[in-house]
């Protein structure tokens, strides 16, 4: 019989129903036990995919598949199954995993989505990232995004993907999507617009990458140690001078404009906001995963500010 | 950052070599600069420019083609390249920033802080000099007086900021390390030596 892999996805609240990658540690979770057997993962419950939830399920999917001899997806309606056509999620695993969804029908549609500002994109090496980052740079050019925004929005997708790209020796190499919304979708609900970064591998995470610096062993005892660790100016696995400091200047950027920088790896979380941080700990991770949420300020606040 | 404010008084002594480097302008992926790998290939055009520039030579740095820079590219392209230049590897050849007061500026500073070293920026060639980065605050003034000297003998130097000449000269010989300014060295009245420094920029 096939093994059905269930995800927590909630029914109540503001994220009812919407595919985070907290949603996915059951099937993680579950993932670690696999040897064979097929396994059919249920995101008949998801109504909304945001970008961290795609590149997790790009992460968790590498795992099944490599555990599994057939991974299913079980999918309900047609908006979930549509997003993730037109995020190309079918084109990267469309040849690997089976879906009940009518993808050819789904590939006919228009599919024009102006908040899709990255869709999903699988990426190993250090060298394809300037040219990530010359297509959202223009994309966000011709949507109205002024510099600072996109500065903010490239800076952020260059040092988190050349961080994966550089230490996870992820086996699967790194997932990254952006999407903007016409509303924050981060915390309580409220006006405005927001842009979510999510970047995730499946490898070695980030107390492991610390730890090849002998002179952290105190700060890189448990996951959470190491996450909060990470993100203080100059701490890098190498330790050589100059190094550490894109995480730390990305998630000020984040943080300054009332954003935040999400990180989890192994089973640590760690978010930073404008004044604080907040660690938990969670089920594991197999690997690194950022989020970066950068609400997106009305031009006109920003010159009364500038006053 | 801090204002070095000179007003150029005397002209610069010698002519010496200048040459500029626009980094929007090459092979290195036009006006976003992101990532270490594209940082050391702009390091390397960087140093094989520098080396080939006369003695005493400057080369300007110009950024202002860049829309975007990223940290890990400031630090590999910039940073790095300061430290060498700090730990002697350009002899007597110095580098400019070329680069208006704009948020780009952000990441070098973050780098040259990281590294507690710093470069001579100008808004466009032949405009007033500025730091980039971090020199210890003693050193500013004495920065300052040999900017808005244009050249200046330790002796007058030392006399302008009330030190002694020991100590003006371990304050002058430190910003000539950090590629901050020029040290000439000439033969004086019996057996002696006369130190000149003088600006870069």
């Amino acid at each position: 019989m096939d093994m059905q892999l269930e995800l927590n996805v909630r029914r109540r609240g503001a994220m009812s129903g919407v595919l985070t990658l907290g949603s996915l540690d059951p099937a993680f979770e579950a993932a670690a036990h696999i040897a064979g057997e097929p396994v059919v993962l249920d995101l008949r419950g998801v109504e909304f995919v945001e970008p961290a939830g795609i590149c997790g399920l790009a992460v968790l999917l590498e795992h099944l598949t490599g555990r599994s001899e057939e991974v299913s997806l079980s999918l309900s309606g047609w908006n979930v199954p549509a997003y993730l056509e037109r995020m190309d999620f079918f084109k990267i695993f469309g040849g690997r995993v089976r879906t009940n969804a009518d993808v050819a029908s789904l590939e006919e549609r228009e599919r024009h989505d102006p908040g899709t500002l990255q869709e999903l994109i699988n990426f190993r090496t250090e060298d394809e990232i300037p040219g990530i980052i010359e297509r959202i740079s223009e994309i966000l050019e011709n949507r109205g995004y002024r510099l600072r925004e996109r500065v903010a929005i490239c800076s952020t997708l260059s040092e988190v993907c050349s961080n994966a790209a550089e230490h996870s020796a992820s086996p699967c190499g790194a997932y990254a999507a952006v999407q903007a919304y016409h509303h924050i979708v981060s915390g309580s609900r409220r006006r405005g617009e927001e842009v979510l970064i999510a970047i995730a591998d499946g490898g070695v995470g980030v107390r492991e990458t610390l730890s090849r610096n002998t002179k952290y062993a105190e700060y890189t005892v448990t996951d959470n140690d190491a996450l909060r660790y990470a993100l203080k100016m100059g701490v890098s696995g190498t330790g050589e001078v100059g190094r550490g400091g894109g995480l730390t200047l990305v998630a000020q950027i984040a943080t300054r404009s009332g954003g935040s920088l999400s990180l989890r790896s192994g089973s640590g979380r760690v978010t930073a906001y404008k004044n604080r941080k907040s660690s938990r700990i969670v089920p594991n991770f197999p690997g690194t995963f950022v989020r970066v949420s950068l609400p997106r300020t009305p031009a006109e606040k920003k010159e009364k500010d500038r006053e | 950052m801090i204002s070095l404010n000179t007003v150029r008084i005397d002209p610069v002594p010698e002519k010496r070599a200048q040459r500029v480097f626009e980094v929007a302008g090459g092979n290195f992926g036009g006006r976003l600069m992101v990532t270490r790998r594209a940082g050391r290939a702009v390091r390397e055009a960087l140093a094989e420019a520098l080396e080939g520039l006369s003695e005493n030579g400057t080369l300007y740095v110009d950024t202002r083609g860049v829309e975007m820079m990223d940290y890990s590219f400031a630090d590999e392209a910039l940073g790095i390249m300061a430290s060498r230049i700090a730990g002697g590897e350009y002899g007597d050849k110095h580098l400019v920033l070329v680069e208006e007061e704009r948020d780009l500026l952000e990441n070098v500073e973050a780098s040259l802080r990281q590294r507690s070293l710093a470069l001579i920026r100008v808004n466009e060639i032949g405009g007033e000099p500025d730091i980039v980065g971090k020199i210890p605050d003693h050193l500013v003034d004495t920065l300052k007086a040999i900017y808005d000297a244009g050249s200046i003998t330790n002796a007058a130097l030392a006399a302008k900021l009330g030190l002694n000449h020991t100590a003006c000269n371990n304050r002058a010989t430190k910003l000539a390390k950090l590629g901050l300014i020029h040290r000439r060295v000439e033969t004086a009245a019996p057996g002696g030596r006369q130190y000149t420094y003088e600006r870069i920029a």
